[in-house]
């Protein structure tokens, strides 16, 4: 009888001791090095955070009632197109069911080419492998595959509310002017497709732009040809190096737009850091800041994870919350026999979904993938990013 | 024609800071014909590493920063010559380009995981003056970078032309053997050279962050790039064709920027580069004996 129930303890305690060990593994990739490192490193570090907050609460139900603990892995593609392809194809070859990334678009749009673009396409030999993007922001992009989602803002929304609130606001501005980063993916298509067709359709007349380059070091004659242009509205689409650069050529001119608009990308630290004087009152749409209890909790954690919450990284955390409740959904079973049939039940449950809670607000999702996420204004005030508005 | 003078006028003044990062490269490749392509990186760290004073003295005057990145230059300086050159075989030019390149991409990581790429605020003097007359105007900081260049190269050629440690380098850069037989101790010299352009790289360095007013890793590649063209153009190992190619980069960039554009504007610098080496492959200052 003691044999018995020994047996029984010891196939019990190895049954335990086998659940607690079941893992399903999450990749997270994006620029760990070069300089927009702070990207990767804060993607990290909040999807490391949700991870933990899960796996503090017991982790993911799996399709027999058990549970599985979230481990993440993040890769690093130097926000290289090349490296991000590699990466990926790397990360399809492990037992990870899906992948968070990139952090940079000019990475997003030919590795979501790779992926195949049609579901049950017998044609399309594409990587068959889920990809839920967190900080890659440019414009439209999932649509170039199916098995590619994204959690990023919705710049057109943004900036459309934005200058239709700057419109009703302030009824005597009539003109703005771009400075544009122009070899950078991102802030290209923001000024020429977002920032400059909205500011029009909100009746601003858009007197003109003027370009430079992401690591340029001279901005006198881009800001000579802004103060000769003397719009009310000046908006910056440049990520925080360009960016203070121009901001501080701006002083030195005595360049004084009546309101500064930024980049999405710029709403974090790195601005403030670099130029936290010349870019006091500019006004970005974000859809991260520390509004609510949650978001504060959010930014707090990642913070204990040596990562800054700004609108990219809590993205990322986010989109942690979005799997879990996903494969919960979709009853994954986690076997590693089953990698390939749950990375399946990842997208096609990531294609149903038509809203997902986030830390600010509801998320809207369309049937291409994208998101339509909350956003408000902030402007920098004293150092800080602080909320102006709140659209919602 | 306003906006050609002040383009000029702007590019020149900012040209200063090409010169002094080309003064390094030429100075190296004087000396001791060899290219040190981490010497803008290592500049670039000299400058980060002058941020520190800031850290230990909050409020510290920029001088007092830049008097940092000067001396951070100057053990950076060493620290490239002793991982790049001292242990590796000088006889085989490629070992040491090799070397410096990856010097090059570890500062730049060095910096990049400090920093985690953030842009840096960097001290600046002067930068609140603006000399105007009429609508042509100078920025005061880029007068004062201006002065600092200018201040640098006549110290660096009162060193090469008025101390023994100069004559030494001299004697090194000319005749190698035989000044080891006249008692010159070539790794000394080879040495204190690096720390010379380092401590100036320091300062060309810090001469940069104050110009832009932030310092970024992505500075590294593009400053690595016109140094290499200021020392091609103005002749490799010349200092006053480093200085002039330097102001001349500056001013033809800028102007080019103003009619051409961004997108354009390296396109012609690079061109301008294909002229020289065809035209003129000794630079402004090339020995009389031509292109064979």
């Amino acid at each position: 009888m003691n044999r018995i129930a020994f047996a029984i303890s010891v196939a019990l305690a190895v049954g335990v001791a086998h659940a607690q060990d079941k893992t399903i593994k999450i990749a997270g990739f994006g620029a760990k090095s070069g300089p927009v490192r702070s990207f990767g490193v804060n993607s990290e570090a909040a999807l490391v955070a949700a991870a933990d907050v899960i796996n503090k609460g017991g982790g993911v139900k799996l399709a027999d009632g058990s549970k599985a603990k979230i481990a993440i892995e993040f890769y690093d593609d130097r926000c290289n197109a090349e490296e991000g392809i590699s990466v990926i194809r790397r990360i399809a070859g492990t037992d990870a069911l899906v992948a968070v990334g990139p952090t940079c678009s000019n990475v997003a749009e030919p590795l979501f080419g790779i992926l195949q673009k049609k579901v049950d396409d017998a044609s399309d030999s594409g990587l068959q492998f889920p990809v839920f993007t967190d900080v890659a922001i440019k414009v439209g992009l999932a649509k170039i595959s199916q098995w590619a989602f994204r959690n990023v803002p919705n710049e057109m929304t943004m900036y459309n509310s934005l200058f239709y609130w700057l419109r009703t606001q302030y009824p005597g501005l009539k003109t703005v002017y771009g400075g544009v980063e122009e070899d950078f993916a991102h802030s290209r298509a923001t000024w020429y497709i977002v920032m400059k067709d909205r500011a029009a359709a909100s009746g601003f007349e858009v007197v003109g732009n003027t370009k430079w380059l992401l690591a340029d070091t001279n901005f006198a004659t881009q800001v000579r040809e802004m103060k000769k242009a003397n719009a009310d509205i000046v908006a910056i689409s440049a990520h925080p190096f360009s960016a203070c650069g121009a901001l501080k050529e701006m002083a030195r001119q005595g360049v004084k737009p009546k309101v500064l608009v930024g980049l999405t990308s710029s709403s974090s630290m790195e601005t403030l850091q670099g130029c936290a004087k010349q870019a006091e009152g500019m006004i970005i749409p974000t859809s991260f800041a520390p509004i609510n209890k949650q978001a504060v909790a959010a930014a707090k954690t990642t913070a204990n994870f040596k990562g800054a919450a700004d609108l990219h990284s809590m993205a990322a955390w986010e989109n942690v919350f979005i799997l879990k409740q996903v494969m919960e959904s979709e009853r994954i079973s986690g076997k590693p026999g089953d990698v390939q049939a749950d990375r399946r039940k990842i997208r096609d449950g990531l294609a149903k979904l038509k809203t997902t809670d986030g830390l600010i607000g509801v998320t809207k999702r369309d049937a291409e993938g994208e998101a339509d996420k909350p956003y408000l204004f902030v402007q920098a005030k004293k150092g800080e990013w602080k909320v102006l508005h709140n659209p919602l | 024609m306003l906006d050609f003078l002040q383009a000029v006028s702007d590019g020149v003044l900012f040209g200063a800071t090409y010169a002094l990062i080309g003064i390094g490269f030429t100075l190296v490749f004087g000396v001791m014909h060899k290219i040190n392509m981490a010497y803008a990186a290592a500049s670039v760290g000299g400058a980060y590493a002058g941020l520190l004073v800031l850290q230990v003295m909050a409020g510290a005057p920029p001088w007092l920063v830049f008097l940092g990145a000067f001396l951070a230059g100057g053990v950076l300086g060493w620290m490239v010559y002793a991982l790049c050159f001292h242990f590796i075989p000088l006889s085989n030019p490629l070992a040491t380009l090799m070397s410096t390149v990856g010097m090059l991409l570890l500062i730049d990581e060095v910096i990049v995981h400090v920093t985690a790429g953030m842009p840096q605020n960097y001290p600046a003097m002067f930068d609140d003056v603006m000399l105007r007359a009429g609508e042509f105007s100078m920025r005061g900081d880029l007068l004062l970078v201006f002065a600092v260049s200018v201040l640098a190269m006549i110290g660096l050629l009162a060193l090469l032309y008025r101390t023994s440690l100069g004559l030494a380098t001299r004697a090194v850069s000319q005749q190698p053997v035989a000044a080891q037989l006249c008692g010159i101790r070539l790794v000394r010299v080879n040495a204190l050279t690096f720390v010379v352009t380092g401590l100036l790289g320091g300062l060309a360095g810090a001469m940069i962050g104050a110009s832009v007013g932030t310092l970024s890793p992505l500075l590294t590649t593009p400053l690595t790039v016109k140094g290499l063209i200021v020392t091609v153009i103005g002749g490799l190992g010349s200092i006053p064709g480093a200085i002039l190619a330097g102001l001349l980069v500056g001013g033809f960039e800028n102007v080019l920027q103003l009619y051409r554009g961004v997108t354009e504007r390296d396109l012609y610098v690079m061109l301008l580069l294909f002229a020289f080496l065809t035209f003129r492959p000794g630079g402004l200052f090339a020995a009389k004996s031509g292109r064979d």
